[in-house]
């Protein structure tokens, strides 16, 4: 028995405790304003005991005359005591006269320009904020010699829309001679001049004019922002020899280089994206000399011959540089830390 | 008795205890009930596809082209049966073509490759070797492949709809679109010669002019195309659009292959085993006009 009043007592707990959410108080409405306010036909006393108590036997006989915007009597809605007695008092009061002449159905049919901003607040800041990028690069305009390899980005962001940054990109050992060269070289008896890189780097500008959001499917939404940069850095390259593989052994030579580039950025998160870039590194090249030198082999170095050798490093190169363009395209991933911020203002 | 309404009234108060402790999962209930409960993810959309047809010129350029590059220009009609798909064609024409920096190297009479027995079936030449004839200079370019037209019959997806924000101060509506079709192509390229291809009773040897001579051939394939459209203005777009048309063809009209290991080494004949895949990629541009002229507003 002891234990079936425990059991009850438990029981009561547990049905009580859930209409304690139900029994909270009521926010309390603005005081009513004492001198409008019409006295209670009963005569009673104007100041009860229990402010809960008195507002809520107030609030639906007198609008409350100060306070937040709902408690303002609507037009057309004051046929309440209070509403009337302004206009009768004052008939050219401003509510007074907007209840008389604004129809709101008419009103409703208006076009309403609202000016709304595109992207109200964007989704990733930037400014202040490292970005890490490691990558890889395609090639995408040399047929003749596939140039990709891996690569890492570091920029700082030193406003939303700036950032100063270096990379580099690796690719060495990663150069492929297409089979094209060699069908080509065997139809036509004429050969391709072609160059391996090294290494490039540069020191770079980012400048992020463009950011905006997609849904997808009609169901889920991302963010974007497109980027621009630019920079200039040094890049390593070595012709392959073709025209006379016997006699010649390059060795890497640096070059100046500018680059150019435009880019997107997918965020996932704040702070982890996908990126998606096509940068064009633009440098004076130099490359494997179409025609053999025709003196001996034998002269040496700093006699009359030499000058005509084929051994001499000097005849392998073509008299003229070349301007190459190496149009890459970089897929990678960003990452920026620190991984979250704050907005300066709110939504 | 008393024992038994005891556990009676314990029983009914457990069980509306547990109905109370689920008030909050009603709670819960209600949320997904609310106002937001089956909304769309945009209201007031701009439904710029939906039920119209769109009209768009295009100029269209080849990219990583290995001998002459070509410039397109045509148009695409679309019917959009939804925001999100439709269904068109894209034509184009082979306007203007040029040659690439390896065109005019090969083609060089000077330093270009040389016009003698060892390239007489690969080069365009003059003079017929076979025929004792001394050889001389005809253009290669006159030799290499051209596209002439394209037509595409085409579904467009519209999987990605948003905008974008141009300098804190333009704001364009855009959309990504993947369109897969049929791709027919028209294209010129050297015929087919050699021991076994004969014109008029006579074998054609690939060391005859004659046989540089390009000829037409239709290809099939499938082709796909993933591009940006923007809209300025109700009825105007601006599109941007990368394109694929994988197939194979002979661009220089060489004989490269046909026999030995793999057919990997030339047959002194040029055929079908000569020619090469290649994805044939192109970058189109467009400007387009949208019937009606006003696109309808979603709910």
């Amino acid at each position: 028995m002891k234990q079936a009043r425990r059991w009850l007592l438990l029981a009561a707990a547990l049905v009580l405790l859930p209409q304690a959410a139900y029994a909270q108080r009521k926010p309390k409405p603005p005081k009513p304003a004492p001198p409008t306010a019409p006295a209670p036909a009963g005569g009673t006393s104007a100041a009860p005991a229990d402010a809960d108590a008195d507002a809520n036997a107030a609030a639906p006989a007198a609008p409350a005359a100060g306070g937040d915007a709902t408690a303002t009597p609507a037009p057309g809605a004051g046929a309440g005591a209070g509403g009337d007695d302004i206009c009768q008092i004052t008939p050219d009061a401003p509510q007074c006269a907007a209840a008389k002449e604004i129809n709101f159905a008419e009103e409703a049919k208006k076009k309403v320009h609202a000016e709304v901003y595109a992207v109200q607040q964007q989704y990733v800041i930037k400014a202040r904020r490292f970005e890490i990028m490691p990558y890889y690069n395609f090639t995408l305009n040399d047929q003749f010699v596939g140039h990709n390899g891996p690569g890492l980005a570091l920029n700082y962001y030193i406003t939303q829309v700036l950032a100063v940054g270096v990379n580099g990109t690796w690719y060495g050992g990663l150069n492929t001679d297409s089979d094209f060269n060699f069908q080509n070289r065997r139809a036509a008896r004429i050969a391709v001049p072609l160059n391996n890189y090294q290494v490039s780097g540069d020191l770079n500008f980012t400048y992020v004019p463009m950011y905006g959001k997609f849904a997808g499917f009609g169901d889920f939404i991302f963010n974007y922002d497109a980027f621009l940069e630019g920079g200039v850095g040094l890049i390593r390259t070595e012709p392959i020899p073709v025209i006379d593989p016997d006699n010649r052994k390059f060795d890497w030579n640096n070059y100046v280089n500018f680059d150019l580039g435009i880019g997107v950025r997918i965020f996932f998160t704040r702070w982890l994206a996908a990126v998606l870039e096509v940068r064009d590194i633009m440098f004076f090249d130099k490359i494997e000399a179409l025609s053999i030198a025709s003196g001996s082999t034998t002269s040496a170095p700093g006699t009359a011959g030499y000058a005509n050798n084929p051994l001499n490093p000097d005849t392998w190169y073509d008299k003229n540089t070349h301007f190459t363009n190496d149009v890459q395209l970089q897929v990678g991933i960003s990452l920026f830390l620190p991984t979250s911020f704050e907005y300066r203002l709110p939504k | 008795m008393k024992r038994r309404f005891v556990k009676s009234a314990v029983a009914a108060l457990a069980v509306a205890g547990a109905m109370s402790a689920s008030g909050a999962a009603q709670a819960q209930e209600v949320e997904l009930t609310g106002p937001l409960k089956g909304a769309p993810a945009i209201r007031h959309e701009r439904l710029y596809r939906e039920g119209r047809f769109s009209i768009e010129p295009t100029f269209s350029f080849s990219l990583l082209d290995q001998y002459r590059r070509t410039f397109l220009l045509g148009g695409r009609l679309t019917y959009n049966i939804k925001d999100w798909l439709g269904i068109g064609v894209w034509g184009a024409y082979g306007l203007i073509s040029s040659n690439t920096d390896l065109a005019t190297e090969i083609d060089n009479p000077v330093t270009g490759s040389p016009r003698d027995p060892l390239t007489a079936i690969n080069v365009n030449h003059t003079g017929d070797p076979s025929q004792g004839q001394a050889m001389g200079y005809a253009p290669f370019t006159d030799q290499t492949a051209k596209m002439n037209w394209v037509l595409a019959p085409q579904i467009t997806f519209i999987p990605f709809r948003g905008k974008l924000a141009i300098f804190n101060k333009i704001f364009v509506d855009a959309d990504f679109y993947v369109a897969p079709g049929v791709g027919i192509i028209g294209i010129q390229e050297r015929g087919d010669c050699g021991p076994n291809t004969t014109v008029n009773g006579q074998p054609l040897l690939c060391s005859n002019p004659a046989s540089f001579a390009l000829t037409s051939r239709t290809k099939f394939t499938a082709t796909f195309a993933v591009g940006f459209t923007f809209y300025p203005a109700d009825m105007v777009s601006v599109g941007v659009e990368y394109r694929a048309l994988p197939f194979s063809w002979n661009r220089a009209g060489f004989d490269s292959r046909g026999t030995g290991t793999n057919g990997n080494f030339p047959d002194q004949q040029v055929n079908s085993q000569d020619e090469t895949f290649d994805f044939n990629q192109m970058i189109t541009i467009s400007v387009g006009v949208a019937l009606p002229l006003h696109p309808t507003i979603s709910e």
